[in-house]
């Protein structure tokens, strides 16, 4: 009831606007060439951006499309909207039948919207891009692989997201540590030697229900575990690589390195006990850089950036590049296609990459000096390279995703240390739950 | 040809047939028509439409089909849907208890006449009249371990040796979360009680005082009796309200740790995360009987009334 009430309240909200008279005349020429589509014929072109941390970047995004707007002579609106609350959104307005124009997404949510029908193939405006920039850089090419989406690309990658790790550098030196962590076994030990509670906690790195908590997953298979098989239809959680990751984890956790509060933490718990110097670790895409760097400069200073370390079999980066999709209902789909060629010009990009902290999709943009001065930019370039596709070495499928959204590697350590639950009983649990999820999708 | 019939103010209707009550009912039928057809769109459709995709496989951007009693099978196999009817139930009923305990027990206190009766009026309903993402975001500061003011007071009074985990402990993860929802729900029922006490003919006490009945026999058998419909309504409402609420557990521990504060509309939430919109139905709907059982014996108590 909950669900359908708020599908209908956005069904019953206010229909679009009547169409607009073109009034403005283009104030400025485009940097990029681009084609010149007639008119929305939805009467305005409806635009929902993802808001970032940055209102410099989010501020450069309103404008640019409006500038576009302008210089086509349409009305355009840009909604930016909270990126936890885009699946919400939009969803709710798939039912009610009036999605944006185009909008921003990450890339596991376009694939579970392409499995719907919802999107446009954007193939053609994606190999132009691409072509006029030097090419997409291969995380990008592969994020919107067609053959992971019935063979047609639905987005266009505009930026590539993942986690970088954050260390307290006067903490660690003053314990001989001057080198970033190469495994994550190396990192729990440099936390052990700097674990001084309740002043400062190793490991701030979260154990609960949120987006934060599913990096578990990721050290998981880091450990040579697996979410499912290689077709991406049986769970095999319960492994012994699975016993012998929930095993150090556990280990850690009784050496309390982990800080207080964080099987329950929320989407900030990490930033905020690493702002407030109460975490020794952190692995953040780059809030907690914008953060420190504005309002704590002596933070900013002891704290150093690195790549996240490997696992005993693996070295698991997720690179989650997020993409410009196309509402396969908007009326106004070349007019989407437009914009996205007007939003990839470098001098645009080269601007927000400064202040939004993305790593780079093209390979015109790996150049930007950005890339080479900022600590967390550098970070993100080396991502962007060297980073483990979506899903690695898993299948990146509807469900796999599933399985994320429920958080089941957090919530089967939250068994073990919550509830004193035996690791093997925490591991069949979860393996009966991810099964249960994957056989929804034979 | 019938008379025109003259009403009050000077109308005339044609009765055509019709008698004038016959005629008045359709003039009613006529003027509420618009309500009952406002409430079929606003309330009946979401309802009979969640009640049906929760026996289809309907998802986000896909009609889905007829799958009976798939999706309640799939969560009835759910670990976590069976902590979450235990959750809900706990949190419901040790929340109901605390308002109409101290709903009452403030209700009769700001009764009195006391001294700056209307001033402690108002200020009792302030955590109600707080938004509720504030309120939580409040409570779950309060809770924090580190820098929490209830850890600073409680060790600082050394009644505990180091900080307490409010929120990721199992055992105090649901006490937390139900002490705070409380908080921010039982100024309704003071003021609700406040109001039906107000209207206890005062003439009652003053009887049963001069015929020797003590404090507690006109509480029993005055005061009780006076303001039964308004406990029942507010129980009632504030059930629903209660079962249904999400931002409490949401922004205190997202349904963790461990489950242990799963309640339906979380769990709800989590199965709308992957589009799967008739699983989520499912999780709602199946609160249903339970709503239905609660309206059933309120209407029965009052109709006996």
């Amino acid at each position: 009831m909950w669900i359908a009430a708020g599908l209908l309240a956005t069904a019953c909200a206010a229909p679009r606007a009547p169409a607009p008279q073109a009034t403005t005349a283009p104030e400025a020429p485009a940097t990029v060439p681009t084609t010149a589509p007639a008119a929305p014929a939805g009467g305005k072109f409806t635009y929902w951006g993802g808001l970032i941390f940055s209102d410099v970047a989010n501020k450069m995004l309103v404008d640019r499309i409006t500038q576009w707007g302008k210089e086509k002579g349409i009305e355009v609106e840009v909604v930016m909207i909270n990126q936890n609350e885009t699946v919400q959104r939009v969803s709710a307005a798939i039912e009610a039948g009036n999605l944006p124009d185009a909008f921003d997404a990450g890339v596991g949510f376009m694939l579970l919207l392409s499995q719907r029908n919802v999107l446009e193939p954007v193939g053609d405006v994606f190999k132009e891009i691409g072509d006029a920039h030097g090419g997409w850089l291969e995380s990008a090419a592969k994020a919107v692989d067609p053959a992971k989406y019935g063979g047609k690309i639905y987005g266009v990658p505009f930026g590539t997201s993942g986690n970088v790790l954050y260390r307290r550098a006067d903490l660690l030196e003053a314990k001989g540590f001057n080198d970033p962590p190469k495994t994550w076994e190396e990192l729990g030990e440099m936390a052990k030697a700097i674990n001084d509670p309740p002043n400062v906690y190793g490991m701030g790195f979260a154990l609960s229900n949120v987006g934060d908590g599913n990096l578990m997953a990721n050290i998981l298979q880091a450990w040579g575990g697996r979410i499912a098989d290689d077709a991406g239809k049986v769970c095999t959680i319960d492994s012994p690589e699975t016993r012998s990751f929930l095993s150090w984890v556990t280990e850690l956790w009784k050496a309390g390195v982990f800080p207080p509060g964080v099987t329950t933490w929320d989407g900030a718990g990490d930033n905020t006990a690493y702002q407030s110097g109460q975490a020794g670790f952190i692995a953040n895409p780059g809030s907690v850089y914008l953060n420190i760097k504005e309002n704590d400069p002596e933070l900013a200073q002891n704290t150093k950036y690195s790549a996240l370390p490997a696992g005993p079999k693996l070295r698991i980066v997720p690179q989650n590049p997020n993409v410009r999709v196309i509402s396969a209902s908007s009326p106004n789909k070349e007019l989407a296609k437009d914009l996205f060629k007007y939003l990839a010009d470098d001098q645009f990009m080269e601007a927000y990459y400064n202040n939004a902290i993305y790593g780079p999709v093209l390979n015109s943009q790996t150049g930007f000096a950005i890339f080479k001065e900022g600590p967390v930019h550098i970070g993100l370039l080396d991502l962007a390279l060297n980073g483990t596709p979506p899903g690695y070495p898993d299948v990146d499928n509807a469900a796999y995703n599933e399985f994320n959204t429920n958080f089941l590697v957090p919530k089967m350590i939250q068994r073990v240390v919550v509830d004193n639950v035996s690791i093997d009983d925490a591991i069949a649990e979860t393996q009966s739950a991810c099964q249960a999820i994957y056989d929804k999708y034979k | 040809m019938a008379e025109p019939i003259k009403l009050a103010g000077g109308a005339r209707i044609r009765r055509r047939g019709m008698s004038l009550s016959q005629s008045e009912g359709l003039l009613g039928m006529a003027l509420v028509a618009p309500v009952v057809i406002c409430l079929l769109i606003l309330v009946a459709y979401p309802f009979v439409f969640a009640i049906w995709i929760s026996f289809t496989d309907r998802q986000i951007g896909a009609e889905g089909s007829f799958i009976g009693l798939g999706n309640y099978a799939y969560l009835a196999g759910l670990p976590s849907f069976r902590a979450t009817i235990v959750n809900t139930l706990v949190l419901v009923l040790s929340v109901q208890s605390l308002k109409l305990v101290f709903g009452l027990g403030i209700a009769l206190l700001l009764n009195q006449p006391i001294r700056g009766r209307r001033g402690w009026r108002g200020l009792i309903l302030l955590p109600w009249a707080m938004p509720a993402f504030v309120a939580y975001i409040t409570w779950r500061l309060l809770y924090a371990p580190q820098g929490g003011a209830f850890n600073m007071i409680l060790i600082g009074l050394n009644l505990i040796p180091s900080h307490a985990d409010f929120l990721s402990s199992r055992e105090l993860a649901m006490p937390s979360v139900i002490l705070a929802t409380f908080w921010r729900g039982f100024p309704f029922w003071v003021i609700s009680f406040l109001a039906a006490l107000q209207t206890v003919p005062q003439e009652m006490y003053e009887a049963a005082a001069i015929d020797g009945a003590n404090a507690i026999q006109r509480f029993r058998h005055i005061t009780l009796p006076g303001i039964r419909h308004v406990i029942l309504v507010v129980t009632l409402l504030s059930t629903i309200w209660t079962t249904n609420s999400f931002e409490n557990v949401w922004l205190l521990t997202q349904g963790g740790p461990s489950d242990a504060t799963m309640t339906f509309p979380v769990l709800a939430y989590f199965g709308l995360q992957s589009l799967r919109i008739g699983e989520a139905a499912a999780v709602s709907v199946a609160m249903l009987p339970v709503f239905a059982m609660l309206a059933l014996i309120a209407v029965k108590m009052l109709q006996r009334d």
